[in-house]
């Protein structure tokens, strides 16, 4: 039994005085706040981080409904009045009513017509905008350009009107309907009969 | 003073972003629902050419009435009420067509139908339907006749049937709306118009060329071909050996398709022009290359460019359903929702169940019949006539997938 057991530590095995303690580094003041400032600092931009980073990822809401094609929300209608010039003349004058249905305001862009032997004018004057609620009446011109070629008796005639929305531009036909077509066929065949003057 | 600061920012910060994130939430529950409305069973009869040269119309118009009934019973629309649909396939023919409302009219569940798409078979089924006071609604029917009378132009418009409806723009617009782009805008001075000798195809063409007429233009030449034949050698000589600047074709796509390209080949290189009844995929797929720019005007303004359509197009494409919603999709399930709206308001007006006179009052009801449709608002004029009347003139413009080969290149509405 030579073997050698732990040794236990006696009285005064160890010193008891106690190693002093390195001196404490006490900052100075002005890097204490340094340091306070740059970890409040350095916590607000990661908490800020995050909050970006929730605020990116955000489901997103759904987006702003377009308004309706501009056709869709404007409609025209024939007013009458139309003119009954003499012949030679090279003027007629009718009236129309643009109306906004319920979506936000149209402008009204241009006024024409399909035939090559008229032109159009309108009182008052594209461009202008139509809103809900608020129909304008409008006083169309219609300039002779060639007798020998102008739709006397279409039976379908209709504007052609230019309109702009926030979603679009669009040129689209309103087609005025028998009492426009009658009216119109009137007024062209007065200015220019078949027996032309001219 | 500054670490106070700096904390009430990082607070501030969180609980803004916090309050964004919450802001953005959505509630993504959906409704699974799609139960009917309850016991009692109301059917919607469908009529159109299901099989055939016709059937890719045809199949647009069942896929969305069916789907109309879907949405209905699935919203528990009626109350105390589920929808059905029963279809029936006229293969494009009149006979067909009166035989298949007969049988709608047996069926006592059947209170309203939808359909046809030709106007000849429309006219075999009105009296049948009339007679028993069941409720037709056409989404595809153009001829003005069927509304307004045998004497609808220039003479008196008198309605010959109280149970007909439609919703699809007339003839008596497209025909000269179409003549009004040729002339005006094309250019096009000097036609040659060939129909099908049929109700649809004949009137068209009659009101096309009035018009064309009226504004100057001079017809080169007429022709009345047999639909059912597919060779148009003879006509397509006819054609070439005119001083014709445009054709314009009365009739549907089956015949059109390969007399476009029939009459190209023969060294005719003209557009071909028709209505709604050629304004098909199957119209270029039948044409091929030589259909382009060839031009078609057809009821209503592009299905995707009318807000109200958005929702149908993504219930249509979540539905599943194999062939395409077509030309009058959307005027198909506006039609079916025409009659709902009206058994609504039927058996609101009973307390809530069915009276016994149902398909009577089914028929005052859908004269007054107004909502917000896929095509728009949907009502009806004293003849029975949507009072809502776009079209449009459209134009193949690619070949290479004919699904997408019609662009549209003019829109109108019917204010008058």
């Amino acid at each position: 039994m030579n073997a050698i057991g732990p040794v236990e530590p006696g009285e005064d095995t160890y010193d008891h005085e106690s190693i002093p303690a390195p001196p404490v580094r006490r900052l100075s003041p002005r890097r204490a706040r340094r340091l306070r400032t740059a970890l409040t600092a350095a916590t607000a931009a990661g908490i800020a981080a995050a909050g970006v980073t929730l605020y990116l990822t955000r489901p997103e809401p759904p987006p702003e409904p377009l308004p309706p094609w501009p056709s869709q929300s404007v409609s025209v209608a024939y007013a009458g009045e139309m003119s009954r010039p003499r012949a030679g003349e090279r003027n007629l004058t009718f009236a129309v009513i643009f109306r906004q249905g319920s979506a936000p305001p149209t402008t009204v862009r241009r006024i024409a017509q399909p035939s090559a032997a008229l032109s159009v004018t309108a009182s008052p004057p594209t461009p202008f905008a139509v809103k809900t609620g608020k129909p304008r009446k409008l006083i169309i011109t219609m300039h002779i350009r060639e007798c020998g070629e102008v739709p006397r008796n279409a039976g379908l005639p209709f504007l052609e009107v230019t309109l702009r929305n926030a979603r679009a531009n669009e040129k689209h036909s309103y087609i005025l309907g028998p009492e426009y077509a009658n009216d119109l066929s009137g007024a062209l065949t007065a200015a220019c009969p078949r027996t032309r003057v001219s | 003073m500054r670490q106070r600061s700096l904390i009430a920012i990082t607070a501030a910060l969180t609980a803004g972003a916090l309050t964004l994130t919450a802001c953005g939430s959505r509630d993504d529950s959906k409704d699974k629902d799609d139960a009917g409305g309850g016991g009692t069973t109301v059917v919607i009869g469908v009529d159109a050419p299901l099989t055939g040269d016709l059937s890719a119309l045809g199949l647009g118009i069942r896929n969305s009435v069916d789907l109309a009934v879907k949405q209905a019973n699935k919203k528990k629309y009626v109350d105390g009420i589920t929808f059905k649909m029963e279809s029936a396939d006229d293969q494009g023919q009149p006979s067909s067509g009166q035989t298949n409302a007969t049988k709608f009219v047996a069926n006592k569940d059947i209170l309203g139908a939808v359909g046809p798409l030709n106007s000849s078979v429309g006219e075999s089924m009105q009296k049948v339907f009339d007679d028993a006071k069941l409720v037709q609604v056409s989404p595809a029917n153009t001829n003005p006749a069927m509304t307004q009378g045998p004497d609808w132009n220039g003479g008196k418009k008198t309605r010959p049937y109280k149970a007909y409806f439609r919703t699809a723009t007339t003839d008596a617009i497209q025909g000269p709306f179409a003549a009004q782009y040729l002339y005006n805008k094309a250019k096009k001075k000097k036609v040659f118009v060939i129909d099908d000798k049929k109700t649809y195809g004949a009137g068209l063409a009659a009101t096309f060329k009035d018009e064309f007429t009226k504004l100057g233009g001079k017809v080169a030449g007429t022709e009345h071909v047999n639909p059912d034949t597919k060779d148009f050698g003879a006509v397509a000589t006819k054609i070439r050996n005119s001083d014709a600047d445009v054709v314009y074709y009365g009739g549907e796509y089956p015949a059109a398709g390969p007399l476009s390209k029939q009459m190209k080949k023969a060294g005719a290189k003209i557009p071909l022009v028709g209505g709604d009844g050629i304004y098909s995929a199957d119209y270029i797929k039948l044409s091929g290359k030589d259909g382009k720019g060839d031009y078609a005007t057809s009821v209503g303004q592009p299905v995707e460019q009318l807000p109200s359509a958005k929702e149908f197009i993504a219930n249509y494409k979540e539905a599943g359903y194999k062939e395409a919603y077509e030309a009058y999709g959307g005027y198909s399930y506006d039609s079916a929702w025409a009659i709902i709206e009206a058994v609504k308001k039927v058996v609101e007006d009973n307390d809530g169940k069915l009276p016994s006179d149902a398909r009577a009052k089914i028929v005052d009801a859908m004269q007054d019949v107004s909502f917000d449709g896929v095509t728009g608002k949907v009502s009806f004029d004293e003849y029975g006539d949507a009072t809502n009347k776009q079209l449009t003139v459209y134009q193949v413009k690619d070949t290479a997938d004919p699904a997408k080969g019609w662009k549209p290149v003019e829109s109108g509405t019917f204010t008058g």
